[in-house]
Parts: C-alpha cells; structure tokens; sequence
C-alpha cells in the first residue's frame, strides 16, 4: 500500500478476513472516532467493546479522536464503562474540547480571558486547564446595544452550544473586532444525524455564522485539523506510520488521516457512504483524493475473527 | 461587447459635475442606512435633497435590505426624521420583497418557516403568505424532538434578535425537504452600532442554516437583482436612467452593477473611498462590480449642486 500512496491513490477497497488481521499486525496505534464507529448515542455498536478491549489485550494503543466537544473527558470515561468498554482510560481520550484548552494553554498561552460560546464539556475542560472564561452571563433582556462587553478577551472559542443565541453571536463578534483576539472553534462538523431523520446542526454553523459577521476564519481545533493529532504526540511517542484512524465521515477523519499521513479506514455504521467514497475516488478533482479511505469495513465488529487466533 | 472593458471611474464629483449627472437620470434609488440616515439622526441634508429632486421632476426610490420594520413603520420614521414627502410606495424594503417573491414569482403553496422579526412577518402577513405562528414564549420540546408543522414550503431567513440554537435546528430540519424553498431577505454580514459594536446581519444567521443544510439560499436583498424588479414592475423604470446612491461597496454598488444602473458611492457610511479604490486597482475582474461610477462625500452635496446653477 505504500507504494499506491505515494502517488496519492487511495484504495477504498473493503476488507475482511485475513487481509484485516495483516493490518492488525501491521499497525501499533488506532485511533477510533466514536459517534457512528464504536456507538450511536446510547448504544454501543455490537462487537465495539470486544474490539476494543481484544486491540488492548494484543497490546495495541488505542485513542478515542472526536469532534464532539459537549462532555469533559471524565464524563466520556463514564460513558464508555456504561456501553460496555470497561478498559478506557481517561487519557486515551482526546476531544477537541479537551483539545481546545490545551490550545490556549500551551501553544497561545493566552493571557486574558476567553469568551465561550459552547456547553459543559468546553467549559469544564477550560476550567481543568486553569483558563479563565467568560459567557452565558446574558440577563434575559439583554441586547448588542445595552449589555457589558468584558475588557479583557483575548480568545473567542465557539463548539456545540443548544443555548446558542443572537446575543452571544452578537457579543462574540464585537470581541474579535480586536485582531489581537484569537478566533478559535472546536470542530466545524455541519450536522449531525438524529433518530427519524432529523438532523442537528453542528458547531460549524455556529462558526459560519461569526465567520461571516466578522469577516474573519477560525483556527479549528477539531478534526481535519491535525491539531488533536498533535496533541496525541505530545503525551504519547506515536509514529504515524504505525498509526490507523478508524471513521465514520470521510470530510473529517479520512481527511484528518491524510492530513496526518496516517493509514486511514472507513466504516459504514455511521454517515458516510460507499457510494460518496468511490466518487470521490474517481473524481477528477485532485482534492478530493484526501477525502478517499484507504480501507472500508461494514461494522468494526468486522476486526473480531481477526483476533481468534 | 468584446474589448469593452466596463471600468467604473470612482470619480469623486460635486457642484456642476453633480449637476449634469442629476439632470441626465430620471430616477434615482437611494439605499437608506449610511445614506440618508444613520440610527435615528438624520443625514444632514438628506431631506432637503429628496424634496429638491422631486421638485426636479426626479422619481425617487429608497431601497433598503433592513427588514427589522414594515412599509408602514419606514413611513413614520421618514416622517420622524423630516422627509415630508415620502409615500408607502416609493419604499422598497427586502422584507416587503421577500412577501412579493413568495407571493407573485414563488406563487407558494402552503407556509413559510420564518427566522426574522416583525418588519418581515407583517409584510407576508399584509401579502397573505401564510407562515408558522408559534408561540415562542412557551416552547415546546426539546432540541431532538420540537414539533415540525408539515404545511411547510418555505424556510424564510432575516435579522433576528431572538434567533437560538432551536430556530436554526428547525430550519435545517424543514429544508432537509427538497421542494421546500430555501430565501435570505439579504446577505449583510454585519451592521455597525455605537461605540465600535457592531450587530451580526441577515447574512451571518443565514451562514448558519446554508452550513445545517447543505443548501444555500435564494437571496432576495441586495446585491440580488430581485428588488429592482419589483420597482420596475410597478414603475416601468429603465435602468438607463436610473441612479443607484449607496454606502455599501459590496451590497449597494454591486446591486447597481448587477442590475445596469450607473452607481454612486457616499461616504457618509459602512464603506471608505480607500476601500472603492483598492477594488479598482484589483486585478481580480469581478471586483471591478465593486466600483462606483461616482462618489460624494454625503448626499447634502446635491444640495449646492442645485444652489450654483441659480446662484
């Protein structure tokens, strides 16, 4: 396979069998999405904890990568023991909540305070870091006309937030008038896929919507940044050679992989689709390469023969 | 047209020059924030100026993409800040355009789902487009589980100080449905206030349900063409002779590019003189639609323009 990467040609070929248990052997580190990978809101994916615990007891590194910045990392460590994967551990898991704070606190080393536009999990995160935040102060009649601005904001963090609303779109945007104020988000996934069809939007909404009312982009945390990457290599000696990122959204973990130069797969428990893989494939678009798994598998409950020796 | 190169000049004009440019235009459309006023203080001048030139015999339009009030309420402020002589029908807003595209070019068949304040439920109200009426004192569920009404054709998105995370999740869900039309009343990104602030506009809110969506939106405001075709449909305006005054490169002066209309910038508001000369020596050829044909300092100067002639 190193040779057809090197010239950028991603398989996208489906795998099982034998051919899943040479990956296996082949790689050290794999790195997991969680949402449509190894569960669906509440319900774990059948297999999904065997697998993981089986990679471990192979002694394999496991790491958790997710876009989804609405828990601190404490509250995911329960969440994984309640479906099942009762071998996790707090730092295996890397959120671009958790991720986010380490920006601020390592490579910005902000000095001033950051305005939060997001729930428990960002705020719990920053807390742990020792940032201070503000936010989700507003009185109800509060307006862009008559309410306070802090003096002191230096960053601007924006991820999932159900309490959204114009006023803190508003008071976010007054802040990053400032180019001095660092303009950061979380993630910038669109939606999100509910039971019956529904979707919810997701941070990157939140982001366009300041993106445009400031004229300004953000510097996004989350995958496909290789950011949450980085953070992993900082805390943990990783070579992404030996690395696989297992999604379930090829515009962000098979693109966050590329980026990474880590072998990539796709499974289809999630959003994305064979079909949209192999036109992107076959696109004429050479961007969209990046976005191409080198490996596809059905459920990654497919990985457990592998592991009957 | 090839080789003809349209190279707006930005020519900074006054007295004479805006003289000759008044007594060749038939019409002359003025956008209204920065223009004519800022806030609630009047443009010093501005109301001399419409009352001159419809004593000149000038058809005077005001075309505005601010949908936070209805025609009615565009009257009173006018009033309120002393242009006596305006009427209902000389004010084209993109709220009451927004009503007019569902109702005459749309011809909707069932509701609209709107994201905006009064200025744009009243006008499909006084149309008779029918939109969701929600109680948004009493919400009823959760983020995963609102009521969605299934009469709705239509997703309508404006300026909306109470827009929230549940306004946007029912946006997306509703236009998650094809066939139902997808319309942004303007694409403004912001609008200054006092003291440095600045307020997120139409456009930011609507960034946010085109991201949800995967869709984007059918733009009524400016820059879109559509509001020039409501003036003309009930005005036969030809848009040769037709003068577009405004403040905003990017929204007004495009709007007069889009629609073959000589353009005029004043710098009484959101856009610098800096700003329409870098557009003019951009090489990039779209931007050049970003560049006026003139430029005033502030609308009072056709005051003088008028006072030399008798003087």
């Amino acid at each position: 396979m190193a040779g057809a990467r090197a010239f950028g040609f991603k398989g996208c070929r489906k795998i099982g069998g034998s051919q899943i248990r040479n990956l296996l052997n082949a790689k050290d580190f794999f790195l997991f999405d969680c949402d449509g990978v190894i569960w669906h809101g509440e319900k774990a994916i059948i297999g999904a904890p065997k697998v993981v615990s089986s990679l471990i007891k192979h002694g394999k590194n496991v790491f958790f990568v997710t876009n989804n910045c609405t828990r601190p990392r404490e509250n995911y460590v329960n969440k994984f023991y309640r479906l099942g994967f009762t071998d996790v551990m707090q730092e295996q898991i890397f959120s671009s909540s958790y991720c986010s704070a380490l920006y601020l606190r390592d490579v910005a080393k902000v000095q001033g305070k950051v305005y939060v536009i997001g729930g428990e999990g960002v705020r719990n995160e920053l807390l742990q870091a020792g940032i201070p935040f503000v936010g989700d102060e507003d009185a109800p009649d509060g307006t862009i006309f008559n309410c306070a601005l802090a003096s002191d904001v230096k960053a601007v963090l924006v991820g999932h937030d159900d309490k959204f609303t114009f006023l803190k779109l508003a008071k976010a945007s007054c802040y990053l008038r400032d180019p001095d104020c660092l303009f950061l988000a979380t993630d910038v996934d669109p939606w999100h896929p509910l039971q019956d069809g529904r979707i919810l939007p997701g941070s990157g909404c939140l982001t366009s919507a300041l993106e445009v009312a400031t004229g300004r982009k953000a510097m996004v945390i989350g995958k496909p940044s290789p950011f949450m990457f980085e953070c992993i290599s900082s805390q943990f000696r990783v070579d992404p050679a030996q690395c696989l990122m297992v999604g379930d959204r090829l515009e962000t973990d098979m693109l966050f992989g590329a980026n990474c130069g880590l072998d990539t797969m796709l499974t289809l428990t999630g959003i994305s689709q064979m079909k949209t893989a192999q036109e992107y494939r076959d696109s004429d678009h050479s961007a969209n390469q990046s976005f191409v798994p080198d490996y596809v598998v059905d459920t990654i409950a497919d990985f457990l023969p592998a592991f009957e020796d | 047209m090839a080789g003809l190169v349209s190279s707006r000049g930005c020519h900074k004009i006054r007295g004479s020059q805006i003289r000759e440019l008044l007594d060749s235009k038939l019409n002359v459309l003025f956008d209204c924030d920065g223009v004519i006023w800022n806030g609630e203080t009047v443009v010093a001048g501005a109301p001399e100026v419409v009352t001159l030139l419809k004593q000149q015999g000038k058809k005077v339009f005001f075309i505005t993409n601010n949908c936070t009030r209805p025609r009615a309420s565009y009257v009173t402020k006018f009033i309120r800040l002393g242009f006596t002589d305006v009427a209902e029908e000389e004010i084209f807003s993109s709220a009451y355009c927004s009503a007019a595209y569902l109702r005459d070019v749309a011809k909707l068949q069932g509701k609209v789902y709107v994201i905006g304040c009064q200025g744009v439920v009243k006008e499909l109200r006084e149309a008779g487009v029918p939109i969701v009426e929600e109680d948004t004192d009493a919400p009823t569920g959760t983020i995963y589980d609102y009521p969605l009404d299934p009469d709705v054709k239509a997703v309508l998105v404006g300026y909306d100080e109470k827009f929230d995370f549940i306004k946007l999740a029912k946006a997306c869900c509703y236009l998650q449905n094809t066939e139902c039309l997808f319309l942004a009343t303007d694409p403004d990104p912001w609008h200054p206030l006092r003291g440095g602030r600045i307020t997120p506009g139409s456009g930011s809110l609507t960034a946010a349900v085109e991201t949800a969506s995967s869709r984007k939106a059918t733009v009524i405001g400016k820059p879109s063409c559509f509001m020039f075709e409501c003036i003309a449909s009930q005005f036969n305006l030809d848009p040769g002779q037709s003068l577009m005054v405004g403040d905003r490169l990017e929204t007004d002066i495009l709007f007069g590019a889009n629609c073959g209309l000589d353009t005029m910038l004043t710098l009484t508001g959101v856009s610098t003189l800096e700003e329409a000369h870098g557009y003019k020596d951009s090489d990039d050829p779209e931007r050049k639609d970003f560049v006026p044909d003139y430029v005033v300092e502030t609308i009072a100067d056709f005051i003088e323009a008028y006072e030399e002639e008798e003087g």
